[in-house]
């Protein structure tokens, strides 16, 4: 299995290969490209591109047999691991990261899979399922396209200098994909609930979704959790104030501190990465725009306190740009995306696009209504929750390092990462590798019994005489890093039990 | 009081204050004048040598009158003393004549020189004197001494005086002095002591520059709303009433009012100041709570109901003349609606002094409430009514629910119901809402302010006079008694408490505790009842908008500290569940928007049953209030029997039989859980093992295919 990847050369793009095919495309001989959605690096050769399919490809048919509905998840090779992601039925995602000696090149399977099932569902929000796209125009070259400015602008996220970083043994205390909430008083969320209802007043009959962050936490939603992570995920990206204020960069700002790169720097990597897309785009660029709504530093600040961007273009004639789109994953409706920002509230509404008759008008009604009628309630709610807020340490628990993840309402919750940053690396490694059979094992748990979720526990204690606990119970897991604790295995337990009763309701306190 | 408006729906009638017939007729043979004693609330008709005194409150038209029998000779005015052991008669200028009533000893009291003339007196409740002479030279305060049955002048408070004015109500006399009239020197006696008011004058346009008009007494009332005491001056050449609030250490020009007659009168009923532009006849309503200067309503005239109609009161007057007479005045009254003989009294009755028929004015608050699209304001005016509460907490629940029906803009119906929740909370502050059923309850005593304190001061002393009427004005605010139901009432509803559910309220509110409301406040379990519970049926198909409004309104009551029952936060899960917002029920739930209680738990599991998230929530809320037998039935509901027997023994729950476990890990078929389920009990429960339970379930347990050992 190593065979391919063991014949590569050791290029820097050797590092990371990231892939999107189409099993229902080229089927035939001599059309093989055709399956072809995405490739990175875009610039390997096409057989070498076509054996990492192949071989992908192969393992899924050849898995298939055993397990028609999940196939393939992951091939462990000497050098290389593949990650694989059906993002939707036989569209695939594969990533291959080389295995390397320097242990920064640890990861979960898990994590770096969410970054795919991330990459799909932020795709599918602002253009519609691939399937669809393909089927469209089965010529795919506008789904290639889309994909390829789409995927790149996504991945420059993860550019550090020269390379790509992702989420490694380092990322343990963290769940992509998840929501991160405020945690408000019950006064301040009453508040906040009376402007949500303000909100959906001025929404009227439209049938409009709000949703709140303050920060780079969410605060409320009146939107399925599903969408709400991806307009979450997206917020945190491109929306709030902290991304708006550093002019752009993305910084993964609550997951990735300390190892940003400058500015200037990202712009010129993003420029080198991207420059094959001018080529990619200008032969067709009568026949579609391409829209790049992950493009660094398009959203700004209007003086109305609305958000503006000409990602989506701008109205011919008066400059005005063209209010952004995009679909929701459930009821697949295509909405509006209204963005308005207090301070450090940022409260994003959804509008049907069916119930604007007059389009822009319609939009632009909206939001001076919401001007009027919000206004006042919005800086009331603001400042209600800067007050009530503790800052970037807030969630911290003294002598704790956690990670609580709430599957049902995909909500997670960790130690600030200033605080993660003091572990030792043995401690993270541990707890890498305590998650990864984590994972294995829920996994298990979900084919076997499908609606009866296990509680598991597992509890270590690491080379450098670390606690690593997790804890699964009922949807929810908790996941506990003591350093510098006692050594009986007593004590673990006892400050697990402690953190529950005192920060999960005592949910897992069950004994 | 209420019963005499019962029936008559008059809100059709254009009209927004009414007298009821029948009315009190005071007038005997021979009389030579009436009198209005309104320190005992009597209405007095002397003759040559008798007394003939109503008690005018409670009014009802058929009070008997009591007779006393005094000397002959002029009468200028008559008062009880405030223990009607006395009648204190004036005779002339400067002589009162006093009679004893139980022995019928008399002795009087003059002036010292003939120039000093008596304007009049009054009895008093002040701690120093007893009865006030108010003469030109000043006031002369007196205290009786019953052992030499004499007077014994204890102050005098030398002013000139033109004219003077004085209500028991407010225990305020106000002296008229000066050329024109206009300058003013107040005391208030109260139980508390003598206050005396900065002196102030009264403005009044002039005509022309050299005309110098002069103030008469009958352009001067003395106003009690809410506990504060106004003075209104008509102004007859600006043609406007100006009004002056009276604080212990100021005097303060509040405003004027148009007026559009040349004849003014006032009432106050129920802390509505009623102005009757007798010319016009029409009356204008104000509601000056809140310094507001803007009518309650148009002008409208006064009517009178329950007038007998044509037929019956001919058969009447067959059977006597004297009726006949009567419905003939009746007719006239009718007619004449503000003659020249009718005379207003403090606070809201009105003596016909040629018929003597003696009216008391009423407000008719469904007219008031139906004239006006405001619901808002409606609601705070009904809010504040006294009198009829239990008639105006029912038009404001109408009122509410309908405009919810109507699906009138949430802006307005938010701020509706904000009026109701804090009004609400301050009558749980003042005390005044208490079921305990305390009948009496002074009128609101003033919402506090910088240099209040004011001239009304509690009645703490055990000398107080006799009960009164609510709404006349006794300060009394505190009693053991109210302060007990105070706090009942405080502990209730603040916030804080740990009623478990099933101790709490029932949510009809009994016949028994109707029939003593005594204030329009409606409490949230009411507002449940009435309102939310009785539109949810037609409101299915707009649940959203429902649900807003309780939002809103579990704000309103958090805003106020005030406990909202369970039953509201079932109706938030329901109305969410129903529109499959499960997400944003989470976040209420999570973030203890709907608190946590027995009944919303039960509801989100109920809700739960179409989504797993929400019925874990319901789970996990059972657990936390510890309701552990509930939980744990749960839990073997679910197939979680270990984890219910693991539960049971952590928390000790004692209530759930073995039998519960033994039976649902059987009907599950599983071999592995019965029999763990069976080891758990012979491990846990002594003796379990010879029970004939643990025999049946071995026996069953074999038969099971895979069986394995225990």
């Amino acid at each position: 299995m190593g065979l391919s990847s063991a014949a590569t050369t050791t290029t820097p793009s050797d590092l990371l290969k990231f892939c999107i095919f189409d099993l229902r495309r080229g089927q035939h001989e001599g059309e093989e490209l055709e399956k072809i959605l995405f490739f990175f690096p875009a610039d390997l050769p096409f057989p070498a591109q076509l054996s990492v399919i192949g071989l992908s490809e192969g393992l899924i048919t050849f898995t298939r047999i055993f397990s028609p509905e999940a196939a393939c998840e992951v091939i462990e090779a000497d050098m290389h691991s593949h990650v694989f992601f059906e993002a939707e039925p036989d569209i695939w995602m594969v990533m291959v990261v080389a295995k390397s000696k320097e242990t920064e090149a640890i990861w979960r399977i898990e994590a770096l899979r969410s970054v795919l099932k991330e990459i799909h569902s932020l795709f599918v929000m602002f253009h519609g399922s691939i399937r669809v796209l393909l089927d469209k125009e089965p010529g795919g070259g506008l789904t290639r396209s889309h994909l390829f400015t789409f995927i790149m602008d996504y991945l420059t996220d993860f550019l550090t200098g020269n390379k790509f970083t992702l989420p490694n043994f380092r990322d343990s205390l963290k769940e992509r994909g998840t929501v991160q909430m405020l945690t408000v008083g019950r006064e301040a969320a009453i508040e906040v609930q009376s402007l949500v209802g303000v909100l959906d007043s001025c929404m009227a009959n439209t049938l409009g979704y709000s949703v709140i962050l303050f920060q780079d936490l969410l605060v409320s939603t009146t939107l399925t959790p599903d969408d709400t992570t991806n307009l979450f995920s997206y917020g945190t990206l491109r929306l709030t104030p902290r991304i708006l204020s550093s002019g752009g960069t993305s910084t993964w700002s609550y997951l990735r501190k300390g190892n940003v790169p400058s500015q200037a720097e990202l712009a010129s990597r993003s420029a080198n990465t991207l420059s094959a897309l001018d080529g990619f785009r200008d032969p067709s660029s009568d026949n579609y725009r391409i829209v790049r709504p992950l493009q660094h530093g398009k959203w700004s600040k209007g003086k109305d306190g609305f958000l503006v961007t000409d990602i989506w273009g701008v109205e011919v004639g008066n400059l005005v740009p063209t209010t952004p789109t995009l679909w929701l994953q459930q009821t697949e409706h295509k909405m509006y995306l209204c963005v308005y920002q207090h301070k450090s509230l940022t409260i994003i509404l959804l509008i049907p696009v069916t119930s604007m008759l007059n389009g822009e008008e319609g939009i632009s009604m909206l939001k001076q209504q919401l001007l009027e009628n919000a206004s006042a309630k919005i800086f009331k709610v603001e400042e209600k929750l800067a007050k009530g807020w503790g800052g970037e340490n807030a969630y911290h628990v003294k002598g704790y390092r956690y990670l609580l993840v709430d599957g049902d309402r995909n909500i997670s919750r960790a130690s600030p990462p200033g605080k993660v940053t003091t572990l030792a690396k043995e401690s993270l490694l541990a707890l890498n590798k305590v998650r990864e059979d984590f994972d294995l094992e829920k996994n298990r748990g979900n084919v076997d019994a499908v609606n009866h979720e296990k509680d598991l526990e597992i509890c270590i204690r690491a080379k450098n005489n670390a606690w690593v606990i997790a804890r699964s119970t009922r949807g929810k897991q908790l996941y506990i890093l003591l350093e510098k604790a006692n050594e009986t295995l007593l004590y673990a337990s006892e400050a697990v039990e402690k953190f529950s009763d005192r920060y999960c309701n005592g949910a897992f306190s069950l004994d | 009081m209420s019963r005499n408006t019962s029936s008559s729906g008059g809100s059709g009638a254009l009209s927004h204050a009414y007298i009821q017939y029948p009315p009190l007729k005071c007038k005997n043979d021979g009389s030579r004048g009436l009198f209005y004693d309104d320190g005992n609330k009597l209405l007095i008709s002397s003759t040559s040598n008798q007394v003939v005194s109503w008690k005018i409150s409670p009014f009802t038209s058929d009070v008997v009158s009591t007779t006393d029998t005094i000397s002959e000779g002029p009468v200028l005015s008559i008062r009880y003393s405030l223990d009607t052991k006395l009648i204190a008669v004036q005779r002339s200028n400067n002589e009162v004549q006093f009679w004893v009533k139980e022995t019928g000893e008399t002795f009087s009291q003059k002036s010292k020189s003939e120039s000093d003339t008596i304007l009049g007196f009054f009895w008093t409740d002040c701690a120093v004197c007893d009865i006030v002479f108010v003469k030109t030279s000043g006031l002369d305060l007196y205290s009786y001494v019953p052992e030499l049955k004499t007077l014994d002048l204890v102050d005098t408070k030398k002013t000139n005086v033109s004219w003077y004015i004085y209500t028991h109500e407010s225990r305020l006399v106000l002296l008229a002095s000066g050329m024109q009239c206009k300058s003013f020197t107040g005391y208030q006696l109260s139980s508390a002591g003598i206050i005396r008011l900065p002196r102030f004058e009264m403005g009044m346009a002039k005509s022309d520059v050299n005309s110098k008009p002069v103030l008469a007494a009958e352009d001067v009332h003395i106003v009690t709303v809410y506990g504060r005491i106004y003075c209104l001056q008509v102004d007859r050449v600006a043609m406007l009433l100006h009004s002056y609030r009276f604080y212990r250490d100021a005097v303060i020009q509040q405003g004027s009012l148009p007026v559009y007659s040349n004849k003014i009168a006032v009432s106050v009923v129920d802390n509505v100041l009623l102005i009757h532009q007798v010319d016009a006849k029409v009356i204008i309503l104000y509601d000056i709570f809140a310094d507001s200067r803007t009518p309650v309503s148009a002008p409208l005239p006064l009517l009178i109901r329950g007038l007998p109609r044509g037929s019956i009161s001919s058969s009447q007057s067959s059977k006597k003349d004297a009726e006949a007479s009567e419905t003939t005045l009746l007719n006239d009254t009718s007619a004449n609606l503000y003659a020249d003989d009718w005379n207003f009294l403090v606070p809201d009755l009105v003596c016909d002094v040629a018929t003597g028929f003696l009216w008391k004015i009423h407000l008719d608050l469904e007219a008031i409430s139906a004239s006006s699209s405001e619901v808002p304001s409606v609601l705070e005016f009904l809010q504040r009514r006294k009198l009829e509460a239990k008639k105006a907490k029912n038009l404001c629940l109408d009122l509410i629910r309908s405009i919810i029906i109507e699906r009138r803009p949430l802006p307005i119906i938010f701020r509706a119901i904000n009026v109701l929740v804090t009004s609400f909370a301050y009558s749980l502050k003042t005390g005044s809402y208490s079921k305990a059923g305390k009948s009496e309850k002074p009128p609101v005593s003033g919402v506090p302010e910088n240099n209040s304190g004011t001239a009304t001061k509690p009645d703490t002393s055990g000398k107080s006079v006799k009960t009164e009427p609510s709404g006349s004005g006794s300060f009394s605010t505190s009693d053991s008694e109210d302060n007990s139901n105070f706090k009942k009432a405080k502990t209730k509803f603040l916030e804080g408490e740990n009623l478990t559910p099933s101790e709490s309220q029932p949510l009809n509110v009994s016949e028994q505790q109707e029939s003593q409301v005594t204030s329009a406040a409606i409490s949230p379990d009411e507002l449940y009842s009435y309102v939310f519970a009785s539109v949810e049926e037609e409101m299915v198909a707009d649940s959203s908008y429902l649900f807003a409004i309780i939002v809103e309104f579990i704000r309103s009551a958090n805003m106020e500290k005030i406990k909202v029952h369970p039953n509201i936060y079932v109706l938030a899960v329901r109305l969410l569940g129903r529109n499959e917002r499960y997400a944003e029920l989470g976040q209420f739930v999570l973030n203890k928007i709907i608190e946590p209680s027995k009944e919303v738990a039960l509801e989100l599991l109920e809700t739960g049953s179409h989504n797993i998230e929400t019925k874990k929530l319901g789970l996990d809320m059972l657990r936390q209030l510890s309701l552990h037998h509930d939980y744990v039935v749960l839990l073997v509901q679910d197939g979680c029997y270990l984890e219910a027997l693991r539960y049971a023994r952590k928390h000790k729950v004692n209530t759930v039989r073995p039998s519960l476990f033994l039976e649902a890990s059987y009907a599950s078929n599983d071999p592995q859980h019965l029999a763990a389920v069976l080891r758990f009990f012979r491990d846990f429960i002594p003796g379990f093992a010879t029970t004939s339970e643990h025999s049946t379930y071995i026996r069953a347990l074999a038969d099971m295919p895979s069986s394995i050992t225990v």
